[in-house]
């Protein structure tokens, strides 16, 4: 199957006060097929956002592309000068926020913002756009779709206004859709509908959704492949289900025992503490060549304080691991 | 963060209000406006002043350049307001002069809300060595006193209405510039704007369609009170002698009747009445529009 998507070794690196290059996402690599979802997951500053936004090259000033390509559709969207970059977004590739609140442009209505969009990528004239409008608000679920077309985003709540997003970015009909933190500022029983928004809109139009979240129910319910970024470092990489079921990599083993495991209609368990990450990620400039997470794991030894990060190797066919002891902790 | 194991259904929330009645943010501030007592004040004074400045000439058809009678005549029952140095009836200039005066203010506060907006707006969008050109031009017209750099124009063109206007206007436009620069640069980065630029959005329409009506409500207030500016400017310019001698403006009769202040106040004071009322009506609204539509302001409420 050939991929829709495809990033080769993208390096993005972030221009300091002195002008300095401090690395920001180092050697990243993966591929996302059409119709699939590829999660990556992580803390906050991992880099996470960075490489969604150098795929739709709109990193911050500050921010270059180093080196690396990335292909989607096999056309090369580094190379591409910036006005088919532009007709790109949107319609190629589009984009959801994490702050549906502010996402939105607060002095027009609903209707204007996702029309504006049909009108750049598909030339449709005004009535044509209200009605297919109409029937992108329907297909994200808000009910009254023809009165809510001409309200403002204030008069929409938190969801309402991230469905609106999610209409907006699916109106040029994206092959891939990049779904950055979309539940982040949203309360817990409207996360799962969104979610499970997401998870239909994917059946029903075939795109491909690359979802930025530290949300591993998320994941695990979601996407089929997954991707653990640490420091801007690929760490662990395959199948979404691999990867929860039988974690290998001691930062996703502690991920995964961030998250407290509730089901409905079972008897709660004893009290048990959540476990946690001492420390943070290495801040931007502080990133040796040895293995990222050295400083915060429990199970380094001295191999892993001689040797720089490894690289990502393959255990198995659909999971792969960067770490020196990754054969000795698979028990 | 929690693992969702049971599997939630995809239910469509009912929520909210449903947006029976449109609220745009123009017609809020337009409620909001009414609110203010001394808005409205203004408002009525300033559309009295145009209806005079627009109708009065048809209905008290004089002209203002014509000698009327005998000069220095004080307001009496021919001349409800006294006759000039020439014996030129003061109450025609005012009626007549109102239009040009208002026309310069209105031309030249228009001149410097889009040189202004043109300025702010190209260099806060793009940053880097635009904004800096940007900035050293606008810097470059702000050392200059802008009344001394108006007359300079206007004597090198000559007292023309329309070299008076623009020169106004291009001698004014600064403030306008480093506010909208300054709105533009704290726009630029806001989620919707990147958004909307994720959404395939050109530069073109994010200036237009997402920035500019954003940047707005802080220009909006700043361009009413650049008329007012622009009338005081006439006037000023009118005063030093740098007025049109063919156009009948409140400037130009102040300017002509300064030497006989003692010997006929009525020929200086309703002129000077006249332009005091104006600005301060325009002052008014400016304020009122200010507490309508300032979105810092405006969430308090």
């Amino acid at each position: 199957m050939s991929a829709l998507l495809e990033v080769d070794d993208l390096n993005v690196s972030m221009r300091n006060g002195s002008g300095r290059l401090v690395p920001v996402i180092e050697h990243l690599s993966f591929t996302v097929a059409p119709g699939q979802t590829l999660a990556l997951v992580g803390e906050s500053g991992c880099g996470k956002s960075m490489t969604a936004l150098a795929l739709m090259r709109l990193l911050p000033e500050d921010f270059v592309i180093t080196s690396g390509r990335i292909v989607l559709e096999g056309r090369d969207v580094l190379a591409l000068p910036p006005k088919e970059m532009r007709s790109l977004r949107g319609s190629a590739m589009s984009m959801i926020f994490q702050e549906p609140m502010t996402a939105l442009n607060p002095l027009f209505t609903v209707g204007d913002q996702i029309g504006e969009v049909l009108r750049w990528h598909q030339g449709l004239d005004r009535a044509a756009a209200r009605s297919r409008v109409i029937e992108l608000l329907r297909a994200v679920q808000i009910p009254a779709a023809e009165q809510r077309i001409d309200a403002y985003p204030h008069q929409l709540s938190g969801g309402m206004r991230q469905r609106v997003m999610i209409a907006m970015a699916l109106a040029g009909r994206p092959k891939l859709l990049i779904a950055d933190e979309p539940t982040t500022a949203l309360d817990v029983t409207v996360q799962a509908q969104i979610f499970d928004l997401l998870a239909e809109l994917q059946r029903s139009t075939g795109t491909a959704i690359l979802l930025i979240t530290h949300d591993l129910g998320a994941v695990a319910e979601l996407a089929d492949e997954m991707l653990v970024l640490y420091a801007g470092r690929c760490i662990e990489a395959g199948a979404s289900d691999t990867i929860v079921t039988a974690p290998r990599h001691p930062y996703t083993r502690g991920l995964l025992n961030c998250v407290p495991h509730l089901a409905i209609g079972e008897p709660p368990k004893p009290w048990v503490d959540l476990g946690e990450i001492p420390g943070m990620v290495p801040p931007l400039g502080a990133r040796g060549a040895d293995c990222a997470f050295l400083a915060r794991c429990a199970q380094a030894c001295d191999v892993c304080r001689a040797k720089p990060q490894p690289a990502l190797e393959s255990i198995a066919p659909d999971h792969a691991v960067s770490c020196w002891r990754k054969t000795e902790l698979a028990a | 963060m929690t693992v969702i194991e049971s599997t939630s259904q995809v239910s469509a929330p009912q929520t909210d209000l449903p947006a029976r009645t449109a609220a745009s943010p123009g017609r809020l501030a337009l409620r909001q406006f009414t609110k203010s007592p001394s808005g409205v004040a203004g408002a009525c004074m300033l559309i009295l002043i145009i209806l005079v400045a627009v109708a009065g000439p048809s209905l008290y058809p004089v002209d203002p350049l014509d000698l009327v009678g005998a000069p220095f005549m004080p307001p009496d029952a021919d001349a409800w307001f006294g006759t000039d140095y020439l014996g030129r009836d003061v109450l025609a200039g005012l009626i007549h002069g109102g239009r040009a005066t208002l026309a310069v203010g209105a031309v030249a506060a228009l001149i410097t809300i889009v040189i202004g907006l043109v300025i702010g707006a190209v260099g806060g969008f793009f940053g880097g060595a635009i904004d800096a050109t940007m900035v050293k031009i606008t810097e470059f017209f702000q050392i200059l006193p802008p009344l001394l750099f108006a007359m300079v124009l206007v004597t090198l063109f000559g007292p023309k209405l329309t070299t008076i206007t623009l020169a106004i206007g291009g001698v004014s436009w600064t403030s306008v510039a480093r506010l909208t620069r300054a709105e533009f640069m704290r726009l630029r980065d806001l989620d919707f704007v990147k958004a909307s630029r994720a959404a395939g959005a050109s530069n073109v329409n994010l200036i237009l369609r997402v920035l500019l009506p954003n940047a707005l409500p802080a220009v909006i207030v700043s361009a009413t009170l650049a008329i007012g500016v622009a009338i005081l400017f006439e006037g000023g310019l009118s005063f030093l002698g740098l007025g049109d001698p063919n156009v009948m403006s409140w400037g130009l009769m102040l300017g002509q009747n300064r030497n006989y202040i003692l010997d006929a106040w009525w020929a200086v004071m309703f002129p000077g009445a006249a332009i005091f009322l104006a600005v301060l009506a325009i002052s008014l609204v400016g304020d009122g529009l200010n507490d309508a539509i300032n979105p810092r302001l405006r969430r308090r409420s």
